[in-house]
């Protein structure tokens, strides 16, 4: 496990500025690109087995390939709204090494022909937005972008664009609403950006960490690369490792590391006298595991087949001194208040679980309210607009599935307090 | 654009094959052609694609996992589709339970209840039993959307089709969602009333009661009340109607979706102006001056007067015919004038006569473009019209066709349109210039004649007018205005536009073509009824030829007519040369009025006032502009006193000597129809409740036919140099009419008198936007409100007609001058 590429050198100093990246061998990928047939380029996209690293894990290659030849204008957006809670990884890649980003955008641009592209950050990153201007600026002073990159013919206009500060504008086709100038809600699903994106012209949308990793994979080549990771989860990975552990932070590993590796040995665990109680293998928005699946593999696959997620990568670590109730209640309480509105099951569904976990904290709930709650986030599941609902869903309907019994027991406690403290309001 | 093919695809539905229009989405393929309902909330065709955002459709189609919402999911051949397993009713019933736990339980108190669709899906699909124990979420409740619209928020399901409409129909970009999440709601941008000139469809849209008429609000429950569908007549796009009735009163307008007319959607003068039928100031019994006054009489002393006095008027007497009226009255009045009295001065339009020949020509069925075609023609010309204030849903139409049919719009007016930010063009020529336009125009598509000659005598650039012509390829459908044809310059004008026509190949050619908006509503069938003075009835030689409008009242004025017989027209307030009426309206010994409220003319001069029935009261057919012959139908008894107008007309001629044999209302449109060679063989019933076009039968052919051109045209004159004066331009607002001034709900719309001028100008007389200003012309002066528009040309200004005070009729064009009052 030597693999380090994303990260590589990542605290040097000066490696955000275009000499630092440049002196690292920077833009050598992209000046390699610009010499090869673009269907060959997709094709090495293809071969690479990468898949999205922002939460969908689809495909890099395929999703790049579905975009219609032609004349039109075609467009590159990255998606840098990164919201999901417990990620923070694209926040490092942008503001430590954005010429990284920069160099995959001009060869996906390259490699799907499209000439304009969009950064579309979260508005909170206002840093990482200053970072990129300045790298933006000097790239295209250098050339690599602009009307004819490094003189090649090819075109590459590249634009930076805040977000308000919305989780539902780091949906894809939120997010293209948003940039349109439009309320950011998500789309009907067909037609898919790649046919009718951004300002109705084919568009591919992509991570931060997904085109940093192309200049990588250009630079080694497909099949170097694909032999990183394990089956159909190629190449390195980073995870965000947050909540209860010693060393939180994020960490570059190859695909199919154990883990409990990731959360033991890089972050330390929890801390001493601890255990781990629940932890999410992929964001928020993934169903939990418990410390029975520490031994996992991290990849794609084996989460999947477990129930749950690799998502984002980002994994939270929940220790056995909180109340999974509360944890119920927080990430409900996130999802209500980010819901866009928009679609039926997720605007009153998120909301309604928010009052019945309020409830058993308040000790006016019963045993029947785990039932409904259970079965509102089934009705929720599946039947969206887009995947905000399931976000919400998937790990509460997991949460009360893997630790009823605890739910139970809070309804309870918390229905005697209420009693006691009415006993104790009258004078009893 | 093409119009939509209908290639049919097979799938099967619930175990049945249904057969059904390929790409048409499941839910209305299911409704239409399965009978299978798939219930929606968000999904309304009208408004374009499908947004999927209430969930309430999902259906189970074989090869997908996931359920999908049928509202979204064209259909394919073989596509298998349930609509009934327990899966998908688990979803559609949770989906329902979820848009319930917010929606308060008021139905015995909502407008909405017994006609609601969401207590219809709740019967149909719902559980019937709620879990929601929570709070529900509270709003402040109702609040007044606007003077015409209640909005309640908490009874909203937010499956925003209005903010739909305000933002992809009308495109008024006003109604927004704001907030998120379970807190979203709808409102305007910055909390002004939502008014704007379509803004009561949303009624109707609104799946629940959370956007209630405020003028119906707890008059009526569905029980109540009975539908009766008409059409209005209160524009020349004469929608499809349906009046909400109970205990013989009007209480609500809604419209009648008619795809061929209106595409399902009303203005708010069509929806809210039928409060007009019912109030204090509307005439429903005979009056008779008296004294100096009008008082009530009885019918007979009424009829006896007037009849006696239009015996000893005889052949002088003048008429005039205002677009309300139905063809059958109008051609009950041309016998009453021709047959009775011996008078040929007879004339349903405004702006002076045009020959036969040219009335035949434009009128030719050939030429006929019907309104589906805007939607679907590959460029449209609006031409000295503003659809929005003359003919309003068809702006939408219009709209429609430039935002899903890629229509090209090239607009061709002497005032700003509401239309320019949709137009590939848009060309701005002076008042009164249309027929040097259209010169210029004629030129730019022959490659022949003096462009530029013409182009400046139109005040325009005459590159604009080779862009124009450049964008006028394949299916071209011209929307003009009948001012075009007016005064001196109109059968200059005529022949221009023959000659464009001929140039674009229009005739006969599908889906293109001219339409007419004639001044009044009916002011096509009023013609092929024979309300001209140089033709009568289906356009055939007239015995004599009379006079025309403004020989009328010329021929009054100088004492050589002295009876005016005023068919729903009230020549101070709709026609030009006002003094010259004044005065006419004077000398005339007798004026006899068929009138609904006593506008000046008809409160100032008239000896005797028959009342006008109003559109709801009215048997009779009125046509299009496109050539649709539609019915109107009685949906309330009449009020008061009035009788049918064509009885009185009827009663009157069999005074004088002639017997119509007319004895009801039917009987007056099938003599009708008998004398006009085109309309034979039509029928009431076969009219029916969607109208005929009569241009699509085949006894179209008996149409008189007349020569189309190309024409040579002599140069145009040019417009009249300004000399530090301004050109005066006028228009007619969509609010400038008695029925809204008389409508309480809608009376804040009526207009007052509006000085649209450029920036430039207003800098120049140093007139602020908003500021009080006066108005002099050669007949005397007006004040008004500054109105600075930066669409404006530069070097003339716009004044309102049409309205009781300060009207630009008063003022005598063409130059005026301007100054802060």
């Amino acid at each position: 496990m030597t693999d380090i590429l994303l990260l590589e050198g990542i605290d040097e100093p000066g490696l955000a500025t275009i000499e630092g990246y440049e002196r690292r061998g920077g833009y050598q990928a992209l000046r390699k690109a610009l010499r090869m047939p673009q269907a060959d380029l997709v094709d090495q996209l293809k071969v690479s087995g990468l898949r999205g690293r922002g939460g969908a894990g689809f495909s890099m290659g395929m999703k790049a390939s579905f975009l219609p030849q032609g004349d039109m204008q075609k467009y590159v957006v990255v998606n840098a709204d990164e919201s999901e809670p417990g990620t923070f990884k694209d926040r490092e890649l942008m503001q430590k090494n954005p010429h990284q980003l920069i160099e995959g955008i001009v060869i996906a641009a390259y490699a799907v022909g499209a000439t304009k592209s969009f950064i579309y950050i979260r508005g909170e990153y206002e840093h990482q937005a200053d970072v990129l201007d300045a790298a933006i600026a000097e790239a295209y002073a250098r050339g690599y972008l602009g009307e004819s990159v490094l003189g090649s013919g090819v075109t590459c206009e590249l634009h930076l664009h805040r977000g308000a500060g919305a989780y539902i504008c780091g949906e894809e086709t939120g997010l293209l609403d948003s940039l349109e100038g439009k309320r950011g809600n998500p789309r009907l699903k067909p037609p898919f950006p790649a046919n009718q994106g951004l300002f109705q012209g084919p568009t591919l949308i992509n991570n931060v960490e997904t085109l940093s990793t192309v200049p990588h994979i250009v630079t080694m080549g497909a099949e170097e690369y694909a032999r990183i990771g394990v089956q159909n989860s190629s190449g390195t990975k980073l995870v965000s490792v947050s909540g209860n552990v010693r060393r939180p932070g994020n960490y570059e590993i190859e695909l199919g590391m154990r883990s409990r590796d990731i959360i033991y040995g890089l972050a330390g665990g929890p801390p001493e006298g601890r255990d781990v109680k629940l932890w999410f293998p992929g964001g928020s928005s993934s169903p939990v595991l418990t410390k029975d699946d520490l031994d996992l593999s991290y990849d794609f696959d084996t989460l999947a087949k477990a129930g749950t997620m690799l998502g984002s990568g980002a994994i939270i670590v929940v220790d056995d001194s909180n109340s999974v109730v509360d944890v119920c209640h927080k990430l409900a309480k996130f999802y209500a208040h980010e819901s866009c509105g928009k679609c039926t099951p997720c605007r009153e569904g998120t909301s309604w679980t928010v009052k019945m976990v309020g409830r058993i904290k308040d000790g006016t709930a019963t045993p029947m309210d785990l039932d409904i709650m259970a079965s509102v986030q089934d009705h929720i599941i599946g039947n969206c607009l887009c995947v905000l609902g399931d976000a919400m869903a998937m790990p509460v309907a997991s949460m009360i599935a893997k630790f009823r019994g605890e739910f139970e027991a809070q309804i309870e406690a918390a229905r005697e307090r209420r009693e006691q403290a009415f006993l104790t309001g009258v004078g009893a | 654009m093409a119009r939509p093919q209908q290639e049919l695809v097979t799938f099967t539905l619930d175990g049945r094959e249904v057969t059904a229009p390929q790409n048409m989405m499941l839910a209305d393929a299911a409704l239409e052609y399965g009978d299978v309902e798939i219930p929606v909330f968000c999904y309304e065709k009208k408004l374009g694609p499908p947004v999927g955002a209430c969930r309430m459709c999902l259906v189970e189609i074989e090869g997908i996992p996931k359920l999908q919402a049928g509202c979204s999911v064209p259909v394919k051949d073989g596509m298998v589709v349930h609509t009934n397993t327990p899966r998908v009713r688990e979803a559609q019933q949770a989906v329902l339970e979820f848009i319930l736990i917010n929606h308060p339980l008021d139905c015995p108190v909502c407008d909405k209840g017994g006609e609601c669709p969401l207590q219809d899906k709740s019967f149909g699909w719902g559980d019937g039993i709620s879990r929601f124990v929570d709070p529900k979420r509270h709003f402040e409740k109702p609040l007044a959307l606007s003077p015409l619209i209640a909005i309640d928020r908490e009874r909203c399901i937010l499956c925003y089709r209005c903010v739909r409409f305000s933002q992809d129909v009308s495109e008024d970009y006003q109604l927004i969602l704001q907030e998120r999440g379970a807190g979203t709601y709808v409102a305007t941008f910055d909390g002004h009333p939502y008014v704007a000139p379509f803004s009561g469809n949303i009624i109707e849209l609104c799946p629940v009661g959370a956007l209630t008429s405020r003028p119906y609000r707890f008059r009526a429950r569905p029980w109540d009340i009975e539908q009766s569908g008409s059409v209005c007549t209160l524009c020349p796009a004469q929608c499809n109607v349906s009046f909400t009735v109970r205990d013989e009163r009007v209480l609500r307008v809604l419209q009648r979706d008619h795809e061929g007319v209106d595409d399902g959607w009303l203005c708010d003068k069509g929806r809210f102006a039928y409060q007009a039928i019912h109030v204090d100031e509307r005439v429903t019994r005979p009056l008779l001056r008296d004294g100096g006054e009008l008082r009530p009489v009885s019918w007979e002393l009424a009829l006896d007067t007037a009849a006696a006095a239009l015996k000893r008027a005889g052949a002088r007497t003048g008429a005039i015919v205002g677009g309300e009226t139905t063809s059958e009255e109008g051609w009950l009045l041309q016998r009453l004038m021709r047959e009775a009295l011996g008078s040929a001065d007879l004339d349903s339009r405004a702006g002076g006569a045009l020959d036969l020949e040219l009335h035949r020509a434009l009128g030719a069925p050939a030429l006929q473009a019907a309104v589906p075609d805007l939607q679907y023609a590959d460029a449209v010309l609006v031409l000295d019209v503003e659809p929005i204030d003359d003919a309003p849903v068809l702006d939408l139409r219009i709209r429609k066709g430039v935002r899903h049919g890629g229509v090209r719009l090239h607009v061709a007016t002497s005032r700003p349109s509401a239309l320019d930010e949709r137009a590939a063009a848009a060309v701005r020529f002076a008042p009164g210039a249309g027929g040097a336009l259209l010169c210029a125009l004629d030129a730019a598509l022959s490659r022949a004649g003096d462009l530029d000659g013409a182009a400046a005598a139109a005040g325009v650039d005459p590159q604009d007018v080779r862009a124009v012509a450049d964008g006028l390829e394949g299916d071209v459908v011209i929307l003009w205005g009948e001012r075009l044809t007016h005064g001196p310059g109109g059968a200059e004008a005529a022949r221009a536009l023959l000659n464009v026509a001929a140039r674009l190949g229009l005739a006969g050619r599908e889906g293109a073509g001219l339409i007419e908006i004639p001044a009044g509503t009916n002011g096509r069938g009023l013609r092929e009824a024979g309300v001209l003075p140089n033709a009568g009835p289906g356009l055939g030689a007239a015995p004599a030829e009379g006079r025309d409008a403004p020989a009328i009242a010329a021929g009054a004025a100088a004492g050589e007519l002295t009876a005016l017989y005023l068919l729903h027209a009230d020549p101070l307030t709709d026609l030009p040369g006002r003094e010259t009426w004044g005065a006419a309206l004077e000398q005339a010994a007798t004026v006899i009025a068929h009138a609904g409220f006593l506008t000046e003319g008809v409160r100032e001069h008239a000896t005797v006032v028959f009342p006008a029935e109003s559109y709801a009261e009215k048997e009779g057919t009125i046509v299009h502009p496109d050539g649709r012959i539609q019915r109107l139908r009685r949906a309330i008894g009449r009020q008061g006193d009035t009788r049918g107008e064509w009885s009185v007309l009827a009663e009157l001629a069999r005074r004088l000597g002639t017997d119509t044999g007319v004895r009801a209302p039917s009987m007056a449109t099938a003599k009708m129809i008998a004398e006009i060679p085109f309309y034979a063989g039509l029928s009431l019933d076969e009219i029916g409740a969607r109208g005929v076009r009569w241009t699509e039968r085949p006894q179209a052919f008996a149409f008189p036919e007349a020569p189309a051109g190309p024409f040579g045209l002599a140069s145009p004159q040019a417009a009249p140099a300004a000399n530090g004066r301004l050109r005066l331009g006028t228009f007619r607002s969509i609010w400038a009419s008695p029925e809204v001034e008389a409508s309480p709900a809608l009376k804040f719309l009526h207009p007052r008198q509006r000085v649209e001028l450029s920036p430039a100008d207003a800098e120049r007389l140093g007139v602020a936007h908003g500021a009080r200003v006066a108005v002099a012309g050669d007949g005397g002066s007006v004040t008004g409100i500054a109105h600075v528009r930066a669409a404006a040309p530069a070097g003339t200004v716009f004044l309102e007609t049409a309205i009781p005070r300060d009207s630009a009729a008063i003022l005598d064009g063409p130059l005026v001058e301007v100054w802060p009052a």
